[in-house]
């Protein structure tokens, strides 16, 4: 792969664009999955407070790992097919819950109880493995659109604000809008349509650190 | 328990038109400070039209509520503040402890008439533990367990509302679908009322949480939930404990609706009135089951007078809007005359 080097001349509009497009979309699917969270945890562990600090602790962990791995993986190959790939397997991963969530979760209720252990490793089971691939996005995105040092706070910040932009809009949109009208199993196969657009998005887009 | 209403219109008080504003003024200053309070209350007497000054005894911010207990005379109160508004949880007659001042939570106990046995209650919902105290009461030697999962809520039950530790009852401090989740056991009376203050968890409300209630009932037990009338909420809601509990009837309590559901064929008007006067002879209660049982209300069936919106929902653990069903409001509801 190219692209050791950073050249002075900005991304592609067309990449820069198509990037921050998906960064919208992970970012709304990232939340919007965590709200839905609630409805598959809820029916087994509770709605209480506990339940929410699991779901929460659980998306910050998804991130963690994902800002470490994707952070790592661009620098020896800084591609958009990376965001390809990690967005197809969280993908694969969501349009495989509606149809396993309930026996792993009950299971894991009988073997584990509702404790924090219980809470954990339902929540780990339900978002840990999709949204760490999510989490890769960020620095990835980062890296392919970098090309000086001199805009790199510009382009971070640009990054991290759209994604965040996707995280309220993902919030509000599943709450208010999707839940009320279509049903959590039914959100979760349009969750897992985004990212399977996006991933083949990311797979087709000219890679942005060629241009170099 | 909960009062879908601010605490001042609440029965036993006389409340003006504006003591929706006054109590949320009221709720707002209590948490300034209760030394305004104090003020507010001295001046708020004459509206109330009462001798006896309302004032707050104790409040508390607990995991999940802020929790504000009223004392009135030899009445308290235990009211949860959410939005500025203070929703009644739950009133105690202090002086008389079989007393139930909110008219609904007696027709919660004409679940006893329906009931083949009456020796095993559970209660999801505890609040000030009203309703299932009065039962231990009058039937002492029924096992009553009572799941509540704010475990403030219970502390100031037992510090305020009578409530005592005794043989035969039980207060567990756990969700309420998680009980029934991880419990082998099988009650007679399952007793429902689950709600915080303006909330409604929507995992108590759904096809498959009746569906872990009905496993949980032993034979000719029967289900007695409150529920509120003035949204789309209550349709969705019969509608859905219809799907599980073929048998539903209606009683009318001033603001609430509780609805008594059971398995298996209907019981015929003269079984029930015989039943209603056995427990009220053997049971000696303070409320009696043959008057209650003259305001049972039947629905007729699909279709019929617009008591229930033909086009509601039933909700499931997948499909369960309580949220935005409870922010439709659904007035003039027609109710067939009791029978």
């Amino acid at each position: 792969m190219a692209g050791s080097a950073i050249a002075e001349r900005p991304a592609s509009r067309i990449a820069t664009a198509a990037i921050l497009v998906t960064a919208f979309f992970v970012g709304a699917v990232l939340m919007g999955f965590e709200m839905l969270g609630s409805r598959y945890l809820f029916p087994y562990f509770g709605g209480g407070i506990g339940t929410w600090a699991g779901l929460i602790s659980t998306v910050l962990a998804a991130l963690t790992i994902g800002y470490f791995i994707g952070g790592a993986l661009v620098d020896r190959h800084p591609t958009p097919r990376l965001i390809a790939v990690a967005s197809a397997l969280a993908a694969l991963y969501l349009a495989a819950v509606p149809a396993t969530a309930d026996p792993v979760m009950s299971f894991i209720l009988d073997q584990f109880g509702d404790g924090p252990t219980g809470i954990l490793l339902a929540a780990s089971a339900l978002l840990l493995i999709p949204l760490s691939f999510l989490g890769t996005f960020s620095p990835v995105a980062i890296r392919l659109l970098l090309r000086s040092m001199h805009q790199s706070g510009r382009i971070a910040g640009m990054v991290y604000g759209v994604a965040t932009i996707g995280n309220i809009f993902g919030t509000l949109f599943t709450t208010f809008w999707l839940i009320p009208t279509i049903g959590s199993r039914a959100i979760t196969y349009v969750d897992a349509g985004v990212l399977a657009v996006s991933a083949i998005v990311m797979w087709l887009l000219p890679n942005p650190a060629d241009d170099a | 328990m909960t009062l879908e209403r601010p605490a001042l219109d609440g029965p036993g008080v006389a409340g003006p038109v504006s003591a929706r504003n006054i109590m949320r003024f009221v709720s707002l200053l209590a948490r300034l400070g209760p030394a305004c309070l104090a003020g507010l209350i001295g001046f708020l007497t004459p509206l109330q039209g009462h001798a006896q000054a309302r004032t707050l005894v104790e409040s508390a911010e607990s995991l999940y509520n802020n929790i504000y207990v009223y004392r009135e005379g030899n009445v308290f109160a235990m009211t949860f503040g959410y939005n500025r508004t203070i929703y009644t949880e739950s009133l105690y007659n202090s002086l008389d402890d079989r007393d139930l001042p909110v008219v609904y939570t007696r027709y919660m106990t004409a679940s006893l008439l329906y009931a083949k046995n009456v020796k095993s209650v559970l209660e999801i919902g505890f609040g000030g533990g009203r309703e299932s105290w009065y039962l231990h009461r009058f039937l002492p030697e029924a096992s009553i367990t009572s799941v509540e999962l704010d475990p403030k809520v219970v502390e100031l039950a037992k510090k305020y509302f009578g409530i005592k530790d005794e043989p035969n009852f039980n207060v567990v401090n756990r969700d309420g679908r998680l009980f029934l989740q991880q419990s082998k056991d099988k009650y007679d009376l399952i007793l429902i009322d689950a709600y915080r203050g303006p909330f409604v968890p929507f995992h108590l409300l759904t096809k498959e949480f009746y569906e872990l209630v009905k496993a949980h009932l032993a034979e000719g037990g029967v289900v007695a939930q409150n529920v509120e009338p003035s949204t789309m909420l209550f349709d969705s809601a019969v509608k859905t404990i219809h799907s599980v509990f073929p048998q539903q009837d209606f009683y009318l309590g001033e603001g609430n609706v509780v609805t008594i559901a059971y398995d298996g064929p209907p019981r015929s008007p003269d079984d029930l009135a015989k039943s209603a006067s056995d427990r009220d002879a053997s049971l000696k209660l303070r409320y009696s089951l043959s008057q209650m049982l003259q305001q049972r209300r039947r629905l007729p069936p699909e279709g019929g007078t617009g008591t229930i919106d033909p086009n509601a929902k039933i909700l499931t653990d997948d499909f369960a809007p309580v949220e935005s069903l409870k922010a439709i409001e659904s007035h003039n509801r027609k109710w067939p005359d009791p029978q």
